[in-house]
């Protein structure tokens, strides 16, 4: 008999910890969190202040803009944290709110299996038929192309892919006999849906559901960087780095500045996704 | 087999079939027509203007006369360049679209594989930590980050590549098919390694090793193919991730391709060309997927049977 | 003994296990005879099929085996990859207790007998997929010809059992190890895929090492039985001695907890107390001894040696004359 005995998320908790890159993503994710959201107050100007006596300043850690400002004299450091404050609160709302609409999506059409599941899994076979970029811009379109728009069209493609996995979940339990049993006691559909089903997937959801922070995080970038998302003069990462492109061959820093940030990020997210499939999924490696 | 193939271009069909509806009647609702943005026009302009483009018609009229023209292949004109079909516009741009994706997903594919491959056979190795290191920096650095860094480094400071465009033949695809590959090799060695690393324990391998079969043969004729099914089966998502990243890639290299024209439709509103370019890429989608279906069927016969 | 087909002494085999260092097999010597059939019998745990692996170099990649084992003049444990292709799957063959998953669901079934006969004996393709056909018929697989086109999972278990003997013996080995070939099978199939072994192995002159924890099939088909149990042999003897007139208190155990048709109809089957050992480091004494109901005080501290004992060996303080 094993002398302690812990339950199973106290061990996938244990796990997860034990695994140094991923717990150094957290952290180094948090810290990025806090200076975005956070580090702004420490500066007496916005990103969308005009400071006309610094245009186009190169990096000079001791001047008021420590890295320097752009052709409109607007300080970097600034618009890059701004920048992170939108991409990553759409990141994460995003996200979550993909997540929340598949893992229901799938549950249900998982549970309810025959006629419905094919139905709903139809429909998300078609949606999945469109390549991912040509969705999200026409979305965005339709939904008249301002943020709310960009919003509802990453969260409306990325939707499908925990619904898929969260519906193949939810077929194999529902076959099992605790399901059975709820259902002889008396329970309805919605009650076993969102007190059973959905709880037992959950270990699934949050490995593959992680993913989906970096994923939603991409798609605004990428839509801002091609003008479809955030506009100027609102900062987001991706239209920062596109400006900074436009520059790149005199400046590098205002392409650099936003991208190693966007991409720390994303290494970040994406080993804490490792992390996560690592502690709970332990046949993967 | 033959059962099989018929099936998945049915399902294909009626996909596509529901792409290009669901395609009309989301442009339809867009806010904004093609011409709110030009300047005022007269209510008679407007009322000739409508005509022309069909638009006064009922729209199930409308979607009728647009599936029919599909089936002749015309597109209809584009509204924003007022002298082109948009069949045309499309014609022209994608030949430079699939020439650098398909280069994209054979490179992916090679260099994904092998690298997948080598860090497999020699665990914790330089090899396998070279794969490693490929992969996450394809999975989170942006292409759109790899991009310009790329053309600062390659072409602006070092002079070997150019920087864009289409005119230096061979040379001008180099820079634009590696940075669009670098996210799938990343996904692909990793499947690769996973699967390989998994087949290789499986019981039949040991049995081909009882065999005395030699290590060559046994990977060859064995491990390869179990290990290479779920690569395949990637291939379809692979490549819609491609079509995505083209879309970028012909923006930051500035290629002619339709991904360019996509960005530039869907920020003027020019949405015969933004229906185009969706069913165009949509159906290359459809067919490739078909493709690698019926490429699993014919590889690993538990599918073929199963349907 | 110098006409034995295979020598083992002190076959040892240490797994490095993340709690520490495990040995599975400790210090077995045995030796067989051309066309004799071994049995080793013993409980999950016990080692029995890594004895195997070790002579066929597929041990895992955390276990280590040591010692020696003579074949063909060849120490079978010091041969490098290459060395030992040319006798795995040429002159010792092994068949595994799943035919399911030990079999390339990929590839079909005739290609799959024919890669030895190619690889081994040089044939061609042509004439390999004849002799393989030939064989898939000697081992009583119906329509042979089409069926060798066919894919593992188109078969019973019971044929895709046949078909891994047919693979094994295709190549006319002269030592065939099996582990636990009729586990995953129905009983009503074990018999015939035990015959079918037994029949093809005197054509073929082929010696066996039989493993399984199933005394009705030692019965049926061998000649010598080792008993192991702990990584370590209790008992070696000819089968009929065994049965009838069993040394060791494990041995006994053993045919007491296996009922007969011709036992009188008792209320309770006999069981051995306690579980078999799991893991961790080998004990001073006789592994038996937690679980021995007739043991001394020296049990638990020292070692017994195998020492004959009424028609066979064991390794017992309580036997071999030594009461």
């Amino acid at each position: 008999m094993a002398d302690r005995s812990l339950s199973t998320l106290q061990l996938q908790f244990r796990r997860f910890r034990a695994n140094r890159l991923a717990m150094f993503s957290i952290f180094l994710l948090a810290a990025i969190v806090l200076a975005c959201f956070l580090g702004p107050f420490a500066f007496p100007f916005t990103g969308e202040d005009a400071d006309f006596d610094y245009i186009a300043a190169p990096v000079d850690l001791l001047s008021p803009h420590p890295f320097g400002t752009d052709d409109f004299g607007r300080d970097l450091l600034v618009r890059v944290l701004e920048g992170g404050q939108i991409s990553l609160t759409i990141g994460f709302l995003g996200a979550a709110t993909a997540g929340i609409i598949g893992v229901l999506y799938g549950a249900v059409a998982g549970y309810a299996g025959g006629r419905a599941d094919r139905l709903m899994m139809r429909s998300v076979e078609i949606l999945y038929g469109f390549p991912y970029v040509i969705l999200v811009i026409l979305l965005s379109l339709v939904l008249g192309g301002g943020t709310t728009a960009l919003f509802a069209a990453i969260v409306f493609t990325l939707w499908l892919t925990p619904a898929v996995i969260v519906r193949a979940q939810a077929q194999s339990l529902a076959k099992r006999e605790f399901i059975e049993a709820a259902r002889a006691g008396g329970m309805t559909a919605p009650q076993i849906v969102i007190e059973h089903i959905v709880p037992n997937c959950m270990s699934v959801v949050i490995v593959y559901g992680s993913l989906l922070v970096p994923e939603v995080i991409l798609s605004e970038s990428f839509l801002s960087f091609l003008g479809i998302g955030i506009k100027e003069p609102q900062a987001s990462w991706g239209n920062l780095i596109q400006s900074g492109t436009t520059a790149m061959d005199s400046d590098l820093r205002l392409l650099l500045l936003p991208g190693i940030l966007l991409a720390a990020v994303l290494f970040c997210l994406n080993f804490i996704a490792d992390g996560l499939r690592d502690a709970f999924d332990p046949n993967d490696r | 087999m033959l059962r099989f193939t018929l099936k998945r271009l049915i399902d294909g069909a009626i996909t596509l079939a529901a792409l290009v509806t669901l395609t009309f009647f989301v442009m339809r609702l867009a806010p904004g027509g093609p011409f709110s943005k030009s300047r005022k026009v007269s209510a008679e302009v407007l009322a000739i203007i409508e005509k022309k483009y069909h638009l006064d018609e009922p729209i199930p009229q409308q979607f009728a006369r647009y599936v029919w023209g599909l089936l002749h292949l015309d597109f209809g004109p584009s509204t924003r360049f007022r002298d082109y079909d948009v069949g045309a516009l499309l014609a022209s741009g994608l030949p430079y679209s699939l020439t650098i994706g398909f280069w994209a997903v054979v490179v992916a594919t090679l260099i994904g594989v092998s690298l997948g491959i080598a860090g497999a056979l020699r665990r914790n190795s330089a090899t396998d930590y070279l794969a490693g290191i490929v992969g996450v920096v394809g999975i989170a650095i942006p292409i759109f980050v790899i991009g310009p860094l790329f053309q600062v480094i390659f072409a602006l400071k070092l002079g070997w590549l150019p920087v864009g465009g289409w005119n230096d033949g061979l040379r001008s695809l180099i820079l634009p098919v590696l940075v669009l590959s670098l996210p799938n090799i990343a996904y692909i060695s990793r499947i690769t390694r996973t699967s390989m690393i998994e087949v290789m324990r499986e019981n039949y391998v040991r049995t081909a090793r009882a065999k005395g079969l030699g290590a060559a043969r046994t990977i060859r004729s064995h491990a390869l193919k179990g290990a290479l099914l779920p690569v395949i089966a990637y291939l379809g998502p692979a490549t819609a991730a491609i079509i995505t990243g083209s879309v970028l890639i012909e923006t930051i290299f500035a290629v002619p391709g339709i991904g360019r024209h996509f960005v530039d439709a869907a920020l003027n509103r020019d949405y015969p060309l933004v229906m185009g370019v969706t069913v165009v890429y949509g159906g290359l989608l459809i067919v490739f997927n078909i493709g690698t279906d019926l490429m699993r069927g014919y590889l690993d016969p538990r599918v073929r049977n199963g349907g | 003994m110098t006409d034995d087909l295979l020598s083992v002494r002190d076959l040892s085999v240490d797994f490095r296990l993340p709690a520490g260092q495990m040995r599975a097999v400790d210090r077995i010597s045995f030796a067989i005879e051309p066309g004799e059939v071994l049995g080793i019998v013993g409980e999950s745990g016990s080692g029995k099929s890594q004895i195997l692996f070790s002579l066929m170099g597929l041990v895992a990649a955390n276990g280590v085996a040591s010692g020696e084992a003579m074949f063909g003049g060849q120490n079978l444990l010091a041969l490098g990859p290459k060395a030992l292709d040319a006798v795995r799957g040429v002159s010792v063959s092994m068949i595994f207790q799943d035919p399911m998953t030990s079999l390339n669901p990929y590839m079909r079934v005739g290609d799959q007998l024919a890669e030895t006969l190619i690889v081994h004996k040089g044939m061609t393709k042509t004439d390999a997929w004849k002799a393989a056909v030939a064989m898939l018929d000697r081992v009583r697989i119906p329509d042979a010809a089409a069926r060798a086109r066919r894919y593992p999972h188109e078969f019973s278990g019971g044929m895709r059992q046949r078909v891994m003997i047919a693979m094994a013996l295709l190549v006319r080995p002269a030592l065939l190890l099996a582990d636990e070939p009729t586990t995953a099978l129905d009983v009503t199939i074990q018999a015939q895929v035990l015959d079918l072994m037994a029949e093809l192995a005197q054509e073929t002159g082929t010696a066996i090492i039989l493993v399984t924890h199933d005394l009705g099939v030692v019965a049926r088909l061998c000649d010598r039985v080792i008993v192991l149990y702990g990584g370590r042999i209790m008992e070696v003897a000819p089968a009929e001695v065994l049965f009838t007139n069993p040394q060791h208190p494990y041995s006994r155990g053993l045919l007491a907890s296996t009922p007969r048709m011709t036992d009188a109809l008792t209320p309770r089957l006999g069981t051995i107390p306690g579980s078999p050992r799991s893991g961790g480091a080998m004990l001073p004494g006789c592994p038996f001894a937690p679980r021995c109901t007739v043991k001394i005080g020296i049990c638990d501290s020292v070692q017994p040696a195998l020492v004959p004992a009424g028609g066979g060996m064991a390794a017992c303080h309580l036997v071999g004359g030594r009461e």
